[in-house]
């Protein structure tokens, strides 16, 4: 991308969401004018797919663009402090290029936000319209924090050379970014936090306290949810973005480049996803207290094959970034000292992936209930949050000692108390595996209110602590260690790339899919016990279809990221070819 | 370079082909319909009644996703096999009608909570569940018939149930 001048950038971009918002009013207007009358309950419908799945694939993809120009900014902005700080020219230069990047795919978001500002209130009019009655003034509030967020994205990219000797102003510039996304994000979370454990309205629907309906039990811990699930979404696109540099790149320094950025960006992106079941333990708990009935709904019953597919989806991601680390021990000298313990954590992986993978109640026929209760008699006892929790904990442990084998790997500690140290690391392991899974045993014997509210933050507390205890005692024992030999950085297969490209195409398939679930989650309403879906797609379609249009979404979703990339290629070839010149 | 990204181009392809393959062959494939409204005829039989009830609890009335069927560690709630000889001892404890405290327990749930358990049934009559009156005194039906005599008739115990809603749980 060429550097213009900041003024004539920052006009572009406040011009560019303009003539996109003005386009979509436009359109709503004529649509509005000229299309049939909605029905009498209040829909029009879409042609051939229908108007649900229409809604969905572009919600999904504008979702899906808003979690990357709301994550990526985070760590963007965390690598340009570090770069600054540290004197690092390299942490610097990564810092801009996930700047290019999230500039770039902000006219995407807004297009693909556009194109939903015109679709909901054509297609669902009733439903808007009692929206905007209870949160109307949140959505002129969006609009206003769009801009500012527009005005401050173009200046920080078009400023970066420019204030290259006032960092610490320019770093300020990119914290005010990230304000105003994690404000645009409480916004949007307050919307579908009402729509899912609505209040702050009477049974009919009629707006008693517009407070209430913002601050609903979903609210916080949903966007807590988003915010640190678009950290690891954006840093998975970056991933993705190095690994398609890396494979196209045509010089050593090209590849070493990009092999290192994804590297940290895959760092990133699972460093974050480590909190990540934490955060939406604590959702489920608030829908729970919300409504126990839409809780075990969702973990249960219709979806459990989803949740099933779900555990499929991380334990592949799981297995993507093991690969990864494994593969990556090639090129750190001394990491071969460190191939045996592969197999190990491969078999914990897998028994863990194992145990995730098995369903607890599934969808029965009355028959069938009538035979074996409400739970599979053996598969039931196995298949419950008990031993999930201790499973997904175990293996993510599994996962971060692979990562912690990775840093270590080209080091030999000097410290005095080194095999103190090494012994001290190996308690630390067994002991939180062994407290996880005790208590994993533990819970079977307690009632689900003791478990959910008590062991289960305590499972996931003893891991925290322990990959804590892990990082610092590693950072204090090869402090000053003697560096076998620098990481060999560009040297990688061409697969390890596929390994960090899977990452993201799972990680995207996985949000599209849990959006649909928690969207599902309403069931047959629109405003969960509020106001009624009686349109002819008020009803949760099979897991097959679902599973197509998130594979669309997906893919749609990637076309238009290699649109992205593409041009970001094109825009420094050009800048290059000016320079030239 | 190209080779490279055509790889790249199948990786994506084939882990998303992968994915819609399990949703499509794997997963079992039924939709979640809304349920039906159920409309009583007067005099329907009491065994007929049983039935529909049953219908409703493992159906639109959504009990199963916490009763379990057989009493288990850490129940969320009582267990059906027994729960209409259960709630017969419980009314007779707290000197209540049999009739009027099973009324309450689907209107008013709070109000009497089953001891060791939390307060997280709602009341099934209105949204999301809305059961209307006739599917209320099936529910009652097939409790009752879970260990103790069905009581309940349609439309008999109309009147009882309507003044229990007015006085104990709204509208």
């Amino acid at each position: 991308m060429a550097e213009k001048d900041i003024k004539k950038g920052v006009l572009k971009g406040l011009l560019k969401l303009t003539l996109i918002l003005g386009a979509g009013f436009l359109l709503l207007g004529i649509l509005g004018r000229i299309l049939p009358s909605p029905t009498e309950d209040g829909y029009r419908f879409f042609p051939v797919i229908g108007s649900r799945v229409w809604v969905w694939i572009v919600a999904q993809l504008h979702l899906n663009f808003a979690a990357f120009v709301l994550g990526v900014p985070i760590f963007a902005v965390t690598m340009e402090f570090l770069g600054w700080r540290r004197k690092d020219e390299r942490l610097d230069r990564i810092a801009y290029d996930f700047t290019k990047l999230f500039t770039l795919a902000y006219t995407l978001t807004a297009v693909m936000g556009a194109v939903l500002m015109v679709s909901l209130p054509i297609l669902y009019p009733k439903f808007i319209q009692h929206l905007m009655k209870v949160l109307g003034p949140t959505w002129w509030a969006y609009i206003l924090f769009m801009y500012g967020e527009v005005f401050v994205c173009y200046y920080y990219f078009y400023s970066w050379h420019r204030m290259k000797d006032r960092k610490g102003l320019h770093v300020l510039l990119g914290v005010l970014l990230n304000v105003m996304g994690t404000i645009l994000l409480l916004i949007t979370s307050s919307w579908v936090g009402y729509m899912t454990t609505p209040a702050g309205v009477t049974e009919t629907g009629e707006l008693v306290n517009r407070w209430q309906a913002i601050k609903t039990y979903m609210w916080i811990p949903l966007s807590l949810h988003r915010l640190v699930a678009n950290v690891v979404f954006g840093a998975g696109i970056a991933a993705a973005y190095a690994a398609f540099r890396f494979i196209t790149a045509t010089t050593p320094e090209e590849k070493a480049y990009y092999d290192w950025m994804g590297y940290t960006s895959a760092m990133i992106a699972i460093g974050f996803s480590l909190i990540l079941p934490g955060i939406g333990y604590l959702l489920g708990v608030e829908i729970y207290a919300f409504n126990e009935q839409m809780g075990i709904q969702l973990m249960g019953g219709f979806y459990a094959w989803l949740w099933v597919m779900q555990a499929i989806l991380i334990g592949a991601i799981l297995f993507f970034i093991n690969y990864y680390l494994w593969i990556s021990l090639n090129k750190m000298p001394g990491g071969e000292r460190y191939f045996r313990y592969v197999k190990f954590l491969f078999i914990v992986v897998l028994l863990g992936y194992a145990i995730w993978l098995t369903p607890h109640s599934v969808a029965l026929s009355l028959e069938e209930a009538r035979r074996i209760g409400s739970y599979h008699p053996v598969l039931g006892k196995l298949g419950v949050m008990a031993s999930k929790n201790t499973a997904v904990i175990i293996s993510y442990m599994a996962t971060f000692i692979s990562f912690a084998i990775f840093r270590m790997s080209n080091k030999e500690p000097t410290v005095s108390w080194a095999s103190m140290g090494k012994w001290l690391r190996v308690l630390i392991i067994v002991a939180s595996t062994g407290v996880v899974l005790f208590l994993g045993v533990y819970s079977y014997m307690v009632p689900s209110v003791t478990r959910v509210k008590v062991l289960s933050p305590i499972q996931f507390g003893v891991f925290l602590l322990s990959i804590l205890a892990l990082y610092i005692l590693d950072s204090r024992m090869f402090k000053g260690a003697r560096v076998i030999g620098e990481p060999r950085w560009g040297q990688m297969p061409e697969r390890s790339q596929y390994a960090l490209i899977g990452i993201t195409v799972t990680f995207t398939w996985l949000m599209g899919m849990m959006g649909y679930m928690r969207s599902g989650g309403r069931q047959y309403w629109h405003v969960y016990g509020i106001l009624k879906d009686t349109s002819p797609d008020a009803y949760l379609p099979a897991h097959g279809v679902a599973s197509v249009i998130v594979t669309l979404v997906t893919l749609l979703f990637f076309l238009m990221v290699a649109f992205v990339f593409w041009s970001v290629m094109k825009l420094e070839m050009i800048a290059e070819q000016r320079r030239a010149k | 370079m190209k080779t490279g990204v055509i790889k790249l181009l199948i990786v994506v392809l084939g882990i998303n082909i992968f994915f819609a393959y399990i949703g499509l062959y794997f997963l079992p494939q039924s939709e979640s319909r809304p349920p039906k409204e159920l409309k009583l005829a007067p005099g329907v039989s009491q065994d007929d009644l049983v039935l529909l009830g049953e219908e409703i609890v493992f159906g639109k009335g959504q009990c199963m996703v916490c009763h379990p069927m057989k009493p288990e560690t850490g129940m969320r709630a009582p267990a059906i096999a027994t729960i209409g000889a259960d709630m017969k001892k419980e009314a007779e404890k707290r000197g209540i009608p049999y009739e009027e405290y099973l009324f309450i327990a689907l209107v008013a749930p709070s109000k009497y909570v089953a001891e060791g358990y939390d307060d997280i049934m709602p009341p099934v009559h209105k949204p999301p569940t809305s059961l209307n009156e006739g599917e209320l005194i099936a529910v009652a039906a097939y409790l009752q018939s879970r260990g103790g005599t069905v009581t309940v008739k349609y439309p008999d115990s109309l009147e009882q149930l309507r003044e229990i809603i007015r006085r104990e749980g709204g509208s």
